[in-house]
């Protein structure tokens, strides 16, 4: 197909794009082009309109329903405040919250550094059919269900009889009680996360370095930069724009962190590896306390807002665009 | 395609302690002459296999594991290559739940969803890439944030809505809350601004319509874009768990992870070999895709990300 | 040149062209699909049963659904089986099931939610039971009055126990054989018990465990609690519930003992004996005779304790089935009393826990005539000869458990089931009260930390738990 073409040419064009040279300039293109305004929004229609209904309608009553009790077999009844001081004094919501925090912390910081380390190793000097064969390799787990790895992962990291420690075994290492003990099962859920969904970031690295001209790195060598040195000054500044994007999927992925502590742990053992989501989840569906776990999801929503805005403001200092 | 074959530069190596060494022996420089792929390379090369076999064992595991019989299930040292494969728990998983229609019911679910969201993430990225409206960056903000928001939030109210159009427990249920997308629309939208806006001025003098600029002119250029929005609506969706768990409750209105789990068994009756046969069966039409899409899903992923 | 393109752009245009009419037509020819109105008896006033189940044992279920078509053709039904990784899974799906607005009419419901949906959805069975008196005199004879019990909510009667199965232990012969070991007394003591681990493990390799354990509300800590005479909430019982005591079981021995249901109100998790049995569960940890228990964990028991991986492990009469499967023979395991506590005021009575099942009416139900014949017919010993041909469960019916049932599949001494209940009637269900995930989740999160620690970790989590319990319980369910 001719278009296969477009995407690569593009590439460059897209880097520029997005911040510095906004084509077309406004106002240089025929008004016919850009359309009447009706018209643009037929074009949006079938987005927001989907969205209204099945996003926006229910964010706001569930803003809502956070100051009421409602346990779905009578009718809702008006609480103020109460679910929010419960749950700001309800140990199980502290620990969550507390958990989904470290968890995002060394979940995306492990999946960034895996996804940028190999992307280095599979760019510079590797012949084809292995660039091919790694790439499709690190990608593989993501095409898996959460649910179906956590399954198998559970198999393989069982104390007794998981393949892991028969691993770990045969260098001597003695049987990790990996599923059983707060920090055994924290290191499982990060693990298998992380195996999953590193291939993402990874292809997302690999992209933004094979846009970055050879002559560029062959200029900082003239200059005498080698080894980590070169990646320290050239290829972290020119990608920093693709870590900035690759960070806030990651970020939000992992705030919402749900399948894995579901099927790998049920949040134990105590509430070692419960998260904020499954909280949510808990409250809901199996307390049926309906107010309260939609304060609890306002809460969250929050956060992740907040964290969102703060990597935008960071990203000003240290995000690169050339 | 093949890349940056000079080899001057032969300690780009990531591996930091044989650069150091070499760094600091001074009879490097010779060494490095006599040996062209000098041990950098390898270096690398058994960094990535140990890598890749992290990232692959499991899977093999899995699938030799699945044709292995119930009584070898986890047997020590375990086997990761499926020598003398033993279909009986492959034919126990489709006795026990009706794969056909398990098939069926995620392919409904997963194909329609995917078409709407390349429809309408290709409408709205269009509009947001080159048509003119009031509120356009505030309005594209909003749907970028609708992204932050976790499902298990919003599932409850979107549960009533359901309710209210008279459509609890069935598929469509699944599939019409799942079309709008935001990231497909922020895909798109990237994707547009990729491609030159002059064609839109050469066909607007030449007096065509805006939604026939659209129809002809950009949306065939786009097609590898929306392909790779496809894909990843079909990667998603295939594999998803929480919502049909919620939204659906007759057993013919399941979707194929959802059968997976009676695989399982109550109080640990159900055969390890039997669930992994099903967890198999169920990556194989997201393999397919997988293998079909790849090399656009790579090419699109990387060139909507540079931003 | 420019007629090549041209010729390309047209092809293409057609493909689209066609892949969109295709699409549309496959959408518009799967819409039945989409909007389910391919499922037969939705909506067309059937009555709708709900149960935990799977599609393997649909073909049961429909003989089983003839045989009452057969007998009234009047009631259209419809079995819904409902797909869940336990009975809490279970209950939040019925419960979602009446917040869409199309609540079945009869659940299957087990002892875990049997508090929660007398309180709130179901309706009594009394006025039905004395109603059909004389059927009904027939079905009880034949069922132990501790399954009826646990089904007894502050004096009515809400479900008629159809499967039920108790915590006992299973074991590997070869294993227990080749560590020189004899079958287990059906007295014998947690010490024995331990002695017996010890020996096992002596015995065995170091990829092999001699107790293997899951953190569950069934089987988990509850059988050692009870054997040590206490539980995690306190227990009393309700007053009431004469009327089906006094007319079905006048002559029981137990009958004395019979009441209108038990109450679970309180925690009770400070109480020195379950913090006794806890640290003799935490000393099995602790010297590598049991595992430490995984949550929402077992779903590799089978496999292991056919490979011979695994010496004992606390199961019921559903497992038989499984272990049949998995290619175990009817000699290669057999199944023991659970142990007993060799001091203090529980070792002169044993006390068993098991779990039990039955159909319950939803108070929403539209007929609840047409549901009650339900419900009687999937009672009589017709409909449970259909429904439990295999050993996948335990029969409620004391005659269904016999020889026939297990013959060819083991165990050897599968007298034991029945007779957990027969020879110990103080034998009791799990605790369930209506706040019952709450309570389940308050006790598993905390179950692994009690007993995979030191001695102050065990403190600091049995306390926690006594905490999280309070909790629970103020709930309203």
């Amino acid at each position: 197909m001719s278009t296969t073409a477009a995407p690569e040419k593009g590439t460059p064009r897209l880097s520029e794009n997005g911040r510095r040279r906004q084509p077309p300039p406004a106002g240089t293109a025929p008004s016919a082009a850009r359309g009447s305004r009706a018209m643009a929004w037929l074009f949006l229609a079938p987005t927001i309109v989907g969205m209204g209904v099945f996003t926006l309608v229910p964010i706001v009553a569930s803003i809502l329903l956070a100051f009421f009790r409602w346990d779905i077999l009578s009718a809702p009844q008006f609480a103020g405040l109460a679910n929010f001081t419960e749950i700001t004094s309800d140990p199980t919501v502290r620990v969550a919250f507390g958990n989904t925090i470290g968890f995002v912390v060394v979940a995306v910081v492990l999946q960034l550094g895996v996804a940028l380390g190999l992307a280095v190793l599979v760019q510079e000097r590797l012949p084809n059919w292995l660039r091919v064969f790694f790439r499709s390799a690190f990608f593989f787990p993501l095409i898996l269900s959460a649910a179906s790895v956590s399954i198998f992962m559970k198999y393989l990291f069982n104390e007794q009889f998981g393949v892991v420690n028969w691993l770990l075994g045969t260098v001597g290492v003695p049987a990790v009680p990996w599923l059983t003990t707060p920090v055994g099962s924290a290191c499982v859920v990060v693990l298998v996360y992380v195996w999953q969904n590193f291939g993402f970031s990874f292809l997302l690295f690999l992209g933004a370095l094979s846009s970055i001209p050879q002559e560029t790195y062959e200029a900082a060598s003239i200059d005498g930069a080698t080894g980590w040195r070169k990646h320290r000054h050239v290829t972290l500044p020119l990608i920093s724009p693709t870590t900035l994007v690759a960070s806030v999927m990651a970020i939000i992925n992992a705030l919402q962190v749900f399948d894995q502590p579901y099927v790998l742990t049920r949040g134990g053992p105590g509430d070692s590896t419960r998260t904020a989501v499954m909280v949510i989840f808990e409250t809901a569906f199996q307390r049926l306390e309906f107010g309260k776990a939609s304060a609890i999801g306002v809460v969250l929503m929050l956060l992740i807002m907040a964290v969102t805005a703060l990597q935008f403001r960071l990203s000003k200092r240290f995000v690169f665009y050339q | 395609m093949t890349t940056t074959a000079s080899p001057a530069p032969s300690n780009r190596g990531a591996r930091p302690g044989t650069r150091a060494h070499r760094d600091r022996s001074p009879d490097a420089p010779a060494r490095r002459r006599r040996r062209p792929l000098d041990w950098s390379l390898a270096g690398r090369v058994a960094v990535l296999v140990v890598a890749a076999a992290l990232t692959l064992g499991p899977v093999l595991w899995t699938l030799s594991t699945s044709l292995r019989p119930p009584a070898d299930s986890l047997r020590l040292p375990p086997s990761f290559l499926p020598l003398n494969p033993d279909v009986t728990s492959y034919a126990q998983v489709f006795k026990q739940v009706d794969m056909a229609l398990l098939v069926l019911n995620s392919a409904l679910v997963t194909g329609l969803i995917a078409v709407g969201q390349m429809v309408s993430a290709a409408l709205a990225g269009y509009a947001f890439a080159f048509l003119r409206f009031r509120g356009k960056g505030a309005l594209f903000s909003l749907v970028l944030a609708t992204m932050m928001v976790p499902v298990q939030v919003t599932i409850v109210p979107v549960f009533m809505l359901i309710r209210g159009m008279g459509l609890s427990d069935t598929l469509l249920a699944l599939i019409l809350p799942a079309i709008p997308t935001a990231f497909g629309t922020f895909l798109m939208r990237q994707y547009f601004l990729g491609l030159p806006a002059e064609l839109a001025e050469a066909a607007a003098i030449d007096g065509a319509s805006p939604f026939r600029i659209f129809r002809s002119v950009y949306a065939p250029l786009a097609m590898p874009g929306l392909a790779i929005v496809g894909i990843l609506a079909f990667n998603f969706h295939w594999n998803e768990f929480f919502r049909p768990l919620i939204l659906t409750i007759s057993e013919q209105n399941f979707t194929l992870p959802l059968g997976l789990v009676s695989l399982q068994g109550n109080m640990g009756t159900g055969s390890i070999s039997v669930v992994l046969a099903g967890v198999v069966l169920s990556m194989i039409p997201a393999l397919v895709v997988f293998l079909v899409g790849q090399r656009t899903l790579r090419d699109g992923l990387t060139a909507g990300a540079g931003k | 040149m420019g007629d090549s393109i041209r010729l390309r752009d047209i092809s293409r245009r057609t493909a689209l062209g066609a892949l969109g009419v295709g699409i549309l037509g496959a959408t518009a020819a799967s819409w039945p699909r989409l909007t389910a109105t391919d499922i037969p008896g939705r909506n067309d006033g059937s009555l709708s049963i709900a149960i935990l189940g799977t599609a393997a044992d649909a073909a049961a279920r429909q003989k089983a659904v003839d045989a009452f078509r057969r007998l009234h053709p009047e009631i259209k039904v419809r079995v819904q089986a409902i797909q869940a990784v336990d009975w809490k899974d279970f209950f939040s799906k019925i419960l979602t099931m009446v917040a869409a607005g199309n609540p079945p009419d009869v659940v299957y419901v087990a002892t875990e939610g049997a508090q929660l949906f007398a309180e709130k959805l179901a309706q009594p069975l009394d006025e039905f039971v004395r109603r059909d008196a004389n059927v009904m005199a027939e079905y009880f004879a034949d069922v132990h009055p501790s399954l009826v019990e646990a089904f007894m909510y502050r004096g009515s009667l809400y479900q008629l126990p159809m499967d039920w199965n108790a915590a006992n232990m299973y074991y590997n012969t070869s294993v227990f054989s080749a560590s020189g070991l004899a079958r287990p007394a059906d007295d014998w003591t947690h010490l024995d018990f331990r002695a017996a681990l010890a020996a096992m493990r002596r015995a065995n390799p170091d990829g092999f465990t001699p107790y293997y354990w899951t953190n569950r509300l069934f089987g988990g800590v509850v059988p050692w609690l009870y054997a040590n005479g206490t539980s995690f909430l306190s227990e009393e019982r309700a007053a009431g519930g004469d009327w089906l005591w006094d007319r079905f079981y006048p002559s029981d021995p137990s009958r004395a003992s019979r009441s209108g249901g038990y109450l679970w109100e309180g925690p009770n998790a400070d109480d020195p004996r379950v913090v006794e049995a806890f640290d003799f569960l935490r000393g099995l940890v602790k010297d590598g005779l049991g595992v430490r228990p995984e949550e929402g964990g077992g779903n590799s028991l089978v496999g292991l304790f056919a490979s011979g991986r695994i010496g004992t492990t606390p199961a019921g009469g559903y497992w038989v089935q499984g272990l049949a499967e998995a290619g175990m023979g009817p000699d290669a395991f057999d199944v023991a009393f659970f142990p007993r506590w060799a001091s203090g005021p529980a070792s002169a009575a044993q006390r068993h826990q098991f779990g039990t099942a039955g159909y319950a009416i939803m108070k929403t139900a539209k007929d609840k005539d047409a549901a009650w014949e339900w419900v009687k017919f999937s009672a009589s010993r017709e409909a449970m000869e259909l429904l439990f041909a295999t050993p996948s469960t335990t029969p409620a019916r004391r005659s269904m458990v016999n020889e026939a049932l297990y013959s060819g599949k083991g165990p050897a001494h599968w007298k034991v089931f029945y007779d957990t209940l027969d020879r110990f009637p103080a034998t009791g269900p799990i605790p369930a009260p209506p706040q019952q995930a709450a309570v389940e989740t308050a006790l598993i999160k905390n179950v692994s930390l009690a007993v995979s620690g030191d001695e102050r970790q065990l403190k600091s989590a049995l306390a926690s738990l006594q905490g999280d319990l309070e909790l629970a319980l103020r709930r309203t369910p």
